[in-house]
């Protein structure tokens, strides 16, 4: 088995911070983790109506909440798929994990919901995770 | 969890890694300049629409299987992915990639469950 990711193959981005793949899978985190909370904000103006149309996830697209959520999910996908240009698709993956930090913090603060030990020890988790994979792309990077 | 249960969520997890897989390749094929990009907006379309199929029976799965079983799921998608990609598009990760795979995956049942 090779000990390497077949990084020398995958081409370089375009010089300047905001075209670092890295931090393009970062916003896609953060965009994602802020749709989620939008797409939930939008929903909750439409708790108590049983109608077939919330049941479809149609009702819903009735708030701006919902639109907004939309659209950073939308956006979030753009800088996916850039990401994907450049890096590896099983560690890119892996590191879009982070959303699952920044949703339950954002519901905390915006959303009022509470964090439990059980969902703590799971962000913890994730961020060792992310430091170990951010590890073994530096070692990558040394070898190219 | 019934049959027909286990097998939409298998259909549904191989959706999510073969939706992933195509749109890497639709990227990578991109990079290509005349006749070796030829395709790149085909397999867009295919990655984008087998990525639709796994939203949609995700969703229908979320009303009908308690969630502290479907999580587990979830956070095996990136070691399929990882395993996806080793098989079709001959990615390799080093242990420390591994481990972070491993790690994040436990962290998000952790987080899914609670």
């Amino acid at each position: 088995m090779h000990d390497h990711l077949p990084a020398a193959a995958l081409p370089k981005p375009a010089p300047g911070l905001f075209w670092n793949p890295y931090l393009q899978i970062f916003l896609t985190v953060l965009l994602t983790a802020a749709a989620q909370i939008l797409l939930k904000v939008g929903g909750n103006h439409y708790v108590g109506d049983n109608s077939i149309w919330s049941w479809l996830g149609l009702a819903e697209l009735g708030s701006w909440w919902t639109w907004a959520g939309i659209l950073a999910f939308v956006a979030s996908f753009g800088g996916w798929l850039y990401a994907l240009r450049f890096l590896p698709l099983g560690l890119a993956f892996a590191l879009t994990n982070g959303v699952h930090i920044f949703v339950p913090i954002g519901s905390w603060l915006f959303l009022g919901e509470h964090i439990g030990l059980l969902r703590a020890s799971g962000i913890l988790l994730i961020i060792i995770g992310i430091v170990f994979l951010a590890q073994s792309v530096a070692k990558v990077e040394e070898k190219v | 969890m019934s049959l027909l249960a286990w097998l939409v969520v298998i259909v549904s997890q191989l959706a999510l890694v073969a939706g992933q897989i195509f749109l890497k390749r639709a990227m990578s094929r991109r990079e290509h300049r005349g006749e070796k990009a030829r395709g790149w907006i085909g397999l867009l379309v295919i990655g984008i629409t087998t990525m639709t199929v796994w939203f949609l029976l995700w969703l229908g799965l979320m009303p009908r299987i308690d969630l502290s079983k479907l999580m587990p799921f979830e956070g095996i998608s990136p070691l399929l992915i990882v395993l996806g990609a080793a098989a079709f598009l001959h990615e390799r990760l080093n242990w420390r990639g591994w481990a972070g795979v491993g790690l994040t995956c436990l962290g998000v049942v952790l987080v899914s469950a609670s």
